[in-house]
């Protein structure tokens, strides 16, 4: 055992090392993008201020803003590069190698995107919820932190990165279709960042336009999680929305299966 | 003069080429616009979902801010199709020790740069942002007189350069920590604040992309001048000499970080 | 033509310890120590020789190259060329030279061939007959002709190397720096890149600084080569004068019909020789011998050899290059 951990620890050191100096270069990221955010909190406030009453299509001010970061939050959380990864391989040919390889494609991209996550997210999570929550207690004048909101929010993630996931691999294949991935992705990001909620809350749309969009496989990555936080939806509500999130996480996993399947006999007939 | 001719002529055949490219890959370009041209969509959809909601935005009705919001457009889109190169050089070039070969060659190292690469996607931005204003500009009671229009022209045309100077300090940074790419890309998400009219900010926000990273100068000013007529001396004046001070400032840290550059391995 | 005096090029380099909390710590509060690549070198350069520049990897060659190329600021120390300072006005003075680095191309990856010439006549305002007559001898020096309208892209390496050359004298430079210019080629290719560096330099008394692990390269092109270990100038001196000051090893080729020569040939116990002195390959009937003339004569040796073994054919030759440059590497000069 002892011999085990010897032999693996260099590896771990020299991985959490690598990520020590590439962390730097992150942070700046980081504060980047939590920068975009506050940019969405002051318009926010601003329409707030110029709005009548406390509510705007029922959020208050303090609700928005806990909306605006928490989004931005599960958004970094649920990111995945498995689209980029996928193209890159159709475009160079290496998808080929994987056919050759015993073990399922998914799998291996999976543990290796979730081993990097861990992580990063590490320190992002805790800050952020953290400092969210004392602004909100002070605004608010109590305290609205309920850790068993906490607990199912990270499994609704857990949930929307799967969905996302696969999402992502199935619309990488059309790399094999399309050459200029860049801004084939560029437009996805846009349209599932629409739908998800993630530039303007869901029940800011009209009605039939909203209820249209809940049902999406979109809003489950980004709205579902965060309005579970909020406590926005509860029992029957709760289990309805994490349930239609384990059906698209389901049902994107079988498409990719079965894009996988086409691809491998489109591949042999092409000679690769 | 001479040298000036020589540098526009060495443009033209990276032009050319750029051009050349779009031709032979239409379907990227078309593809890489609308792309782009979606995400201003869905920045123009928050907006007019957000007017739907309330009457004006701390007094800024929806056709003005609609104006500001296109007028930043243009500046940026003008720096990004001409001078996207400075970005290379703070995620890749310098990194990967290609920036060697700008010193062995007789023309300055920064113009080198800037000329090599004409970035053809950003008139997506630009022809949205010129198109935002056209739809707007009917809507707003503007007096027009021939001095507006100079004044108006002048101020798009240094704002570029507020821009351009950014990037480049920025950029340079690279000189002496390898890469800076996320500093640029940290420091360019003070310009979303620029794209809104600053009275919705705070003073500490407002003071801070005014006076420390002066975006607003490249929209809020220059389109109140225009909106209002008030105060040019400021209002245009300001950009005037803010991109001049960036763009010497930018020029300054580009030769220092020249000196201190360490070029890489072997 | 070239002078280098007293040059010296110092590094800040932020000493990261070892281990998980080294890291951390390098994060936060570095620690940062001077390094000397380069210690006060000095050496002149006549006008037209092929200068021959090696050491081994780490020793400071590149560096000492970048600063003459202009890349990098000495910290001490000057280089000029016709009196010409880098350091003092940087685009008058590249004007004069050519670079080629070996390992990273100067072409623009996307531009057609002709096309980067076409920006490189601008960048060096070179004027239109001149433009037309170097084309035309480039070409017929280095081939071109078969893929000047190619992207650079597309090219192999072979051909990527001869345009990258092309492309550094275009301007008719007066200095041509080469950094490992056959790295990486095939036989032939590397002996058609030699023999146009060495045209280029009889044709246009074009100084060549020619930097290279390659020492074939040396041995067939080198008028003289400077030899620079952890930052020093070590030798500085022609082909030749190497070979005899350092060059005491030979080697003894022979053909046996012997099953087993090693054993019968003990050379080291029968001239009482170290490991150093002598060293023995064989290769199917082949043998190699490697030795030190020093340590042994050659007629001494020559006569053991056939006194033990029956030799179908023998010879003896200098040792090349290669060996006494081995040597010097490990060792250190004395």
């Amino acid at each position: 055992m002892k011999r085990a951990f010897r032999i693996y620890f260099p590896f771990i050191n020299a991985g959490m090392q690598e990520t020590a100096t590439y962390r730097v270069n992150w942070i700046f990221y980081i504060l980047g993008s939590v920068l975009g955010c506050f940019v969405s909190y002051f318009i926010w406030h601003a329409v707030f201020l110029s709005g009548e009453g406390e509510t705007m299509n029922g959020f208050t001010l303090p609700q928005m803003i806990v909306y605006i970061f928490l989004i931005f939050l599960t958004s970094t959380m649920i990111g995945s590069d498995a689209a980029w990864a996928v193209g890159e391989e159709v475009r160079d040919g290496s998808i080929a190698m994987r056919l050759i390889k015993p073990v399922s494609y998914n799998a291996t991209f999976l543990f290796q995107e979730l081993g990097n996550k861990l992580l990063t997210e590490m320190f992002l999570v805790v800050p952020l919820i953290a400092g969210l929550e004392i602004v909100r207690t002070i605004l608010v004048g109590s305290l609205q932190f309920s850790v068993v909101n906490l607990l199912i929010y990270l499994c609704s993630c857990v949930l929307a990165y799967l969905i996302n996931f696969f999402f992502n691999i199935c619309f990488g294949f059309i790399a094999f279709v399309i050459k200029y991935l860049w801004g084939a992705n560029m437009m996805k990001n846009c349209i599932v960042g629409f739908l998800s909620g993630a530039i303007i809350p869901l029940s800011f749309l009209p009605e039939t336009l909203g209820r249209i969009f809940m049902i999406l496989p979109f809003a489950s990555l980004n709205y579902t999680p965060v309005m579970i936080y909020m406590g926005v939806y509860q029992g029957a509500e709760l289990l309805y929305f994490l349930g239609l999130q384990v059906f698209w996480a389901l049902f994107f996993w079988g498409l990719s299966k079965l894009l996988w399947v086409i691809s491998v006999k489109r591949l042999s007939v092409q000679g690769g | 003069m001479k040298q000036i001719k020589r540098l526009f002529r060495i443009h033209r055949i990276f032009v050319a080429q750029e051009l050349k490219r779009m031709m032979e890959y239409k379907g990227d370009f078309i593809v890489g616009v609308i792309g782009f041209l979606m995400v201003q969509c869905s920045n123009l959809l928050f907006l007019w979902i957000i007017f739907n909601n309330i009457p004006s935005l701390m007094g800024w009705s929806l056709n003005e801010v609609v104006f500001i919001y296109g007028f930043s457009l243009i500046p940026k889109g003008i720096d990004h199709l001409f001078f996207d190169n400075l970005w290379a050089i703070g995620h890749f070039t310098v990194r990967k020790g290609d920036f060697d070969k700008y010193l062995t060659r007789p023309v300055n190292t920064l113009v080198h740069v800037m000329f090599e690469k004409l970035q053809i996607d950003a008139l997506g931005e630009l022809v949205m942002g010129i198109a935002l204003v056209c739809v707007s500009l009917p809507q707003l009671s503007i007096e027009w007189s021939v001095l507006k229009v100079l004044l108006g022209i002048a101020a798009i045309f240094f704002a570029t350069f507020i821009f351009t100077g950014i990037k480049t300090i920025t950029a340079a940074v690279a000189f002496w920590s390898k890469r800076s790419g996320n500093i640029i890309y940290m420091v360019y998400m003070f310009n979303d604040f620029a794209k809104y009219p600053v009275t919705i900010y705070n003073e500490f926000v407002k003071n801070l992309i005014t006076y420390v990273i002066p975006f607003a100068f490249t929209a809020y000013y220059p389109a109140l001048y225009l909106l209002t007529g008030e105060n040019p001396l400021y209002n245009v004046g300001m950009t005037v000499l803010l991109s001049a001070a960036l763009m010497s400032l930018g020029v300054f840290v580009w030769n220092r970080g020249i000196r201190a550059y360490e070029s890489a391995g072997s | 033509m070239i002078q280098v005096e007293n040059l010296r090029k110092e590094f800040k380099k932020t000493i990261k310890e070892p281990g998980l909390k080294g890291s951390f710590k390098s994060l936060f509060k570095p620690k940062t120590e001077r390094v000397v690549a380069v210690d006060d070198i000095s050496f002149e350069v006549p006008k037209g020789e092929i200068l021959g520049f090696i050491g081994p990897n780490g020793a400071g060659k590149s560096t000492v190259i970048k600063m003459l190329t202009g890349i990098l600021t000495p910290t001490s120390g000057r280089c000029t060329i016709n009196g010409k300072n880098p350091t003092v006005n940087r685009k008058s003075y590249v004007k004069e030279i050519g670079v080629v680095f070996g390992q990273r191309t100067q072409l623009w990856w996307d531009l057609p061939l002709r096309e980067t010439y076409g920006v490189l006549k601008e960048i060096y305002e070179v004027d239109e007959k001149s433009y037309r007559e170097r084309m035309a001898f480039l070409n017929e020096t280095l081939d071109l002709e078969s893929f000047i309208s190619s992207p650079v892209r597309t090219l192999s390496l072979g051909q990527r190397m001869r345009a990258d050359i092309a492309a550094s004298l275009l301007h008719s430079p007066k200095v041509l720096f080469l950094d490992e210019p056959t790295i990486g080629l095939d036989v032939v290719v590397k002996d058609n890149i030699r023999r146009a560096i060495e045209q280029i330099n009889r044709q246009e008394q074009t100084t060549v600084i020619l930097t290279t692990h390659d020492l074939a390269d040396i041995e067939l092109l080198a008028d003289r080569i400077v030899m620079i270990d952890k930052g020093k100038n070590v030798f500085d001196g022609s082909v030749g004068e190497l070979k005899t000051r350092y060059g005491q090893m030979r080697e003894l080729n022979f053909v046996t019909d012997s099953t087993d020569p090693e054993s019968a040939l003990s050379y080291r116990e029968h001239f009482s020789l170290d490991s150093e002195d002598v060293s023995v390959k064989r290769e199917g009937s082949s043998v190699k011998v490697r030795f030190n003339s020093e340590a042994v004569a050659v007629s001494d040796i020559l006569a053991y050899t056939l006194a033990t073994v029956r030799v179908n054919d023998i010879s003896v030759k200098d040792a090349d290059i290669e060996e006494i440059i081995r040597r010097l590497y490990k060792q250190g000069v004395d």
